[in-house]
């Protein structure tokens, strides 16, 4: 184990570097270009696979909405009738055959056109605009606080390995991981807006858009903050021991490199690389909406929107959330890789 | 109508001490009474946090509305969603107004809407006289023509607008203007129900030329003007400085946002955050009583979620089987076990606020032994059958399972589907379902939802060999109240007896707000916070 330092980070990128120095030979010549060396030639295969899992993901969500029912009967509610239903269906194109209908959407997607949502009867990308931006702000804000608190905290607690801060944050990071979202945030409104406290708002404040309503933001954020951090933390701190325990570590301290140094510059780096993987999922999880805390506090985001879709079966809007949620989880994804790349000597020195 | 103050109508709102006070206090909580007195003076106060002193102006009033969402709309003569009642009453209004007993004025006396009269000259003819000086909200003056564009738009099939069906005895052909503030309507036949139509709060009077989205989209007459309007989310109201009623409404503005989740209302509530709430969770109501600076109004509702029979699909078809399921239920559990008690028991019969409502038949209550021998003389003992339900609204998914467990002690076995698709591919063609209505009279109610020709008639009521249909039209034509009222009440024995709703019970509306707002009272009828503070112009700022 101790020789392996980053065993877990260099999973993913073995997947993706197609034969490596296998049989490039026989390739025809489109593939050998994609076999440019280095940090760029990772990056450009990398990207391209991403966009071939978006062209299945695609399809997929195109056959998944498919099951959700029929959307004219949706709109009409109590007041279908036979004729009604086929007309409808005619002016959505629910009459012609799901290859066209796939195609048309994918089609439209590319020229940024996602159709029109089907309940508010506007296009689906003024409907989202304001909604995108708003979970979008609420991400950074939370992964922007909870990451290098959590980095730091699941570091420190390695240097204090069995000793009381490390104990503690074990317990309370196992606490807040098993907690559900919306347990956390109702606690905090009870005690900060409500019940015992009255300091904080308890919604964030309806028809502000969120960053001028910054008091509103922070129990929605310290939510996130609770429900994201103990996992960045106990990762961080197990990559960290690891690390502290290889035979690199050993011999730089053996050189008589001062302590800082072989902490931020030897140790820090090989320990961040399978937090990296843990903080992409964590952050597209958090950027899928998360529906809880945008309930909880009223807070206008795609969560909401993507379960108000669904419910209303509103196919253009709930199809093109689904891509934009899967978009964030591959472009999250290959920015992990990269950055895991960047600071792991010897996975770079590999491509 | 025998209640009614000797007070012009018109003035009642203003009036600092009304009957409305002594009858209702503000922020009272009306104790679930019996039900038999339905249809006498129902609401009685338990508390009287006294909404006294003068009504002042100014403020941004905050409601925070259950529900809503992509489908919001804002259109003056139709809603989908709660959110929408709340914008709709706030920038349009309705030619007649129910009052806080849901009666409309007399024949004759002072309306208190749009219009001045409403009279019905012969049992087909109408004649509406409208209020002079009243002003859209673009200062176009309201006049015939306005009227008369309204009710051909809820009337056009096209626009598919829910009012249409109640108001289908109009001919839109032989709507005639008189002059500019006076409207006469011929019919296609006799009603007598035109009256109570009109003052539906969806039955909007919009200008003339007016679409949802066209350049008139938001112009009404309503106490409030349209700032903006976000579906799913938010709408700004500003005071409408030119409104008719005098001194009217107090607040500057309005703003209603929606929330998905009703524990987000309690809480933006209790921190102060908006200033009331539609529909407070049962659970919440001790939170919210208990807190210093909330009231809680709990107002008797006519609204109702029927489990139906329909009466010509097996094994319904024989009416000792539905007898013996409207035996089944035991309504006092139900209504406690779905609503925690906060509701009214029901006899099977809708319209409870209907003058003309039958409180002489006696209240049905569970009697299993005689369910089970009426099963038994059917031939069916050990029915099993299914009861479909969906989360069309609160409540209709646990009436159909508490229902299920009640049926078994008479060995019927009920199986539960709650299917998301109801509405749509299997609603009004299924034996026994569930389903929900808001209150409105009795005929209106039976135009809507127990004749041939209605358009949600889940038990193909009434039989075949029925008077029933004959009696409906005499009832229509009779332009005496209580020559009417004797045929309803033959018509409500008829579907006593044999009909196929199972009508459980009324639910109450329960509401909360912050007690500094004033003005608020216990009101009957279909919309949650008094009618939304009668459009948000009896309630202010104390």
């Amino acid at each position: 184990m101790a020789t392996e330092p980053s065993g877990s980070a260099s999973e993913p990128v073995d997947v993706t570097v197609p034969g490596g120095p296998g049989p490039t030979g026989a390739a025809p010549g489109w593939r050998r270009a994609l076999h440019v060396g280095g940090i760029p030639g990772f990056i450009v295969r990398r990207m391209l696979l991403g966009v071939l899992v978006l062209a299945a993901v695609s399809v997929v969500v195109f056959l998944a909405t498919q099951a959700l029912g029929d959307p004219a009967r949706a709109i009409l509610g109590r007041t279908a009738t036979p004729t009604s239903l086929h007309a409808l269906r005619k002016q959505l194109n629910l009459d012609q055959p799901v290859l066209t209908q796939y195609w048309h959407w994918v089609t439209g997607l590319l020229h940024g056109d996602a159709g029109t949502s089907l309940s508010a009867n506007v296009p689906v990308t003024d409907y989202l605009r304001d909604r995108v931006v708003n979970s979008a702000f609420l991400v950074l804000l939370s992964g922007g606080i909870s990451i290098p608190l959590a980095i730091a905290i699941g570091s420190y607690a390695a240097l204090q390995r069995d000793r009381t801060f490390d104990v503690v944050t074990s317990i309370v990071t196992l606490a807040f991981a098993a907690l559900p979202e919306f347990v956390v945030g109702l606690i905090l409104v009870v005690v900060f807006s409500t019940t015992v406290f009255d300091v904080l708002p308890a919604i964030a404040a309806p028809g502000v858009r969120p960053w001028n309503d910054l008091k509103g933001m922070i129990l929605p954020t310290a939510t996130l903050v609770i429900a994201v951090t103990p996992y960045v933390v106990r990762i961080m701190r197990a990559s960290m021991i690891e690390v502290l325990e290889s035979d690199y570590v050993e011999m730089a301290r053996l050189k008589g490199l001062p302590e800082r140094q072989v902490l931020i510059r030897h140790a820090l780096p090989n320990a961040l690389g399978p937090t990296f993987q843990v903080i992409a999922i964590n952050l597209a999880y958090l950027a899928g909406g998360v529906i809880v805390v945008e309930y909880l506090f009223n807070y206008q985001g795609i969560g909401g929107a993507m379960r108000d879709a669904v419910s209303t079966s509103d196919l253009p809007l709930v199809q093109a959330l689904a891509m934009l949620i899967a978009a964030l989880y591959v472009v999250l994804n290959l920015l992990a890789d990269i950055a895991t790349i960047l600071v792991t000597p010897r996975l770079r020195t590999r491509l | 109508m025998v209640n009614r103050p000797p007070v012009r109508l018109n003035n009642l709102d203003s009036l600092p001490l009304s009957r409305r006070e002594l009858l209702l206090g503000a922020g009272g909580l009306v104790l679930a009474g019996t039900l038999a007195g339905c249809g006498s003076s129902g609401s009685s106060p338990s508390s009287s946090a006294a909404s006294t002193g003068t009504p002042k102006p100014g403020g941004n009033f905050r409601l925070g509305v259950t529900g809503g969402g992509s489908k919001d709309i804002m259109d003056g003569q139709t809603i989908i969603t709660k959110p929408d009642q709340a914008r709709l009453v706030a920038g349009w209004e309705t030619l007649l107004v129910y009052d806080s007993q849901y009666k409309l004025p007399s024949a004759g006396g002072t309306q208190t809407g749009l219009a001045e009269e409403v009279t019905q000259d012969a049992p087909d003819q109408w004649t509406i006289k409208l209020r002079p000086g009243i002003t859209f909200h673009n200062g176009k003056p309201l006049t015939a023509d306005d009227v008369i564009y309204s009710l051909n738009r809820i009337l056009d099939p096209e626009v598919g607008l829910f009012g249409g069906a109640g108001l289908a005895s109009i001919d839109p052909k032989q709507m005639q203007k008189l002059d500019t503030l006076t409207v006469r309507l011929k019919l296609k036949g006799p009603d007598s129900t035109i009256a109570d139509q009109l003052g539906q709060y969806y039955n909007g009077i919009v200008p003339d030329g007016y679409t949802r989205t066209g350049p008139l989209k938001w112009v009404g007459t309503g106490p409030y003007t349209v700032v903006s309007f976000k579906p799913g989310a938010q709408s700004v109201h500003k005071k409408n400085p030119d409104y008719w009623r005098t001194g009217q409404p107090y607040f500057d503005q309005v703003t209603i946002t929606d929330f998905a989740d009703p524990t987000a209302q309690v809480n933006a509530l209790l921190a102060g955050q908006i200033d009331a709430m539609t529909d407070i969770p049962f659970a919440q109501i001790e939170v919210a009583k208990q807190h210093g600076g909330l009231s809680v109004l709990e107002s008797q509702g006519g609204g109702w979620l029927p489990l139906c029979m329909a009466i010509d699909l097996k094994p319904f078809d024989d009416v000792r089987v539905r007898q013996a399921m409207r035996l089944i239920v035991d309504r006092n559990a139900m209504l406690e076990q779905v609503l925690s008690g906060h509701g009214h028991i029901a006899n099977d019969l809708y319209s409870p606020f209907d003058p003309a409502y039958d409180t002489s038949l006696p209240q049905r209550t569970q009697d299993i032994e005689q369910a089970k021998s009426l099963l038994k003389s059917a031939g069916q003992e050990g029915l099993t059958f299914d009861l479909h339900t969906t989360d069309g609204a609160a409540g209709m998914v646990d009436s159909a399972n508490v229902f299920a467990q009640q049926a078994k002690a008479a060995g019927v076995t009920v199986n539960v589907h709650n299917d998301p698709n109801y509405y749509g591919d299997q609603y009004l063609k299924l034996p026994f379902s569930v389903d929900f209505w808001g209150t409105r009279n009795f005929l209106p109610q039976v135009a809507n939802g127990s004749i041939p020709t209605a358009p949600y008639n889940e038990c193909h009521w009434p039989p075949k060999d029925s008077n029933y249909l004959s009696l409906y039209s005499q009832a229509l034509a009779e332009i005496d109240q209580g020559k009417r009222a004797d045929i309803i009440h033959e018509m409500q024995k008829l579907e006593y007896d044999e009909g196929g709703y199972i009508i459980p019970f009324f639910n109450n509306l329960v509401d909360s707000y912050s007690s500094k707002v004033q003005g608020f009272n216990v009101n009957r009828g279909t919309l949650n916070l008094d009618s939304f503070g009668h459009g948000y112009r009896t309630i202010w700022f104390g």
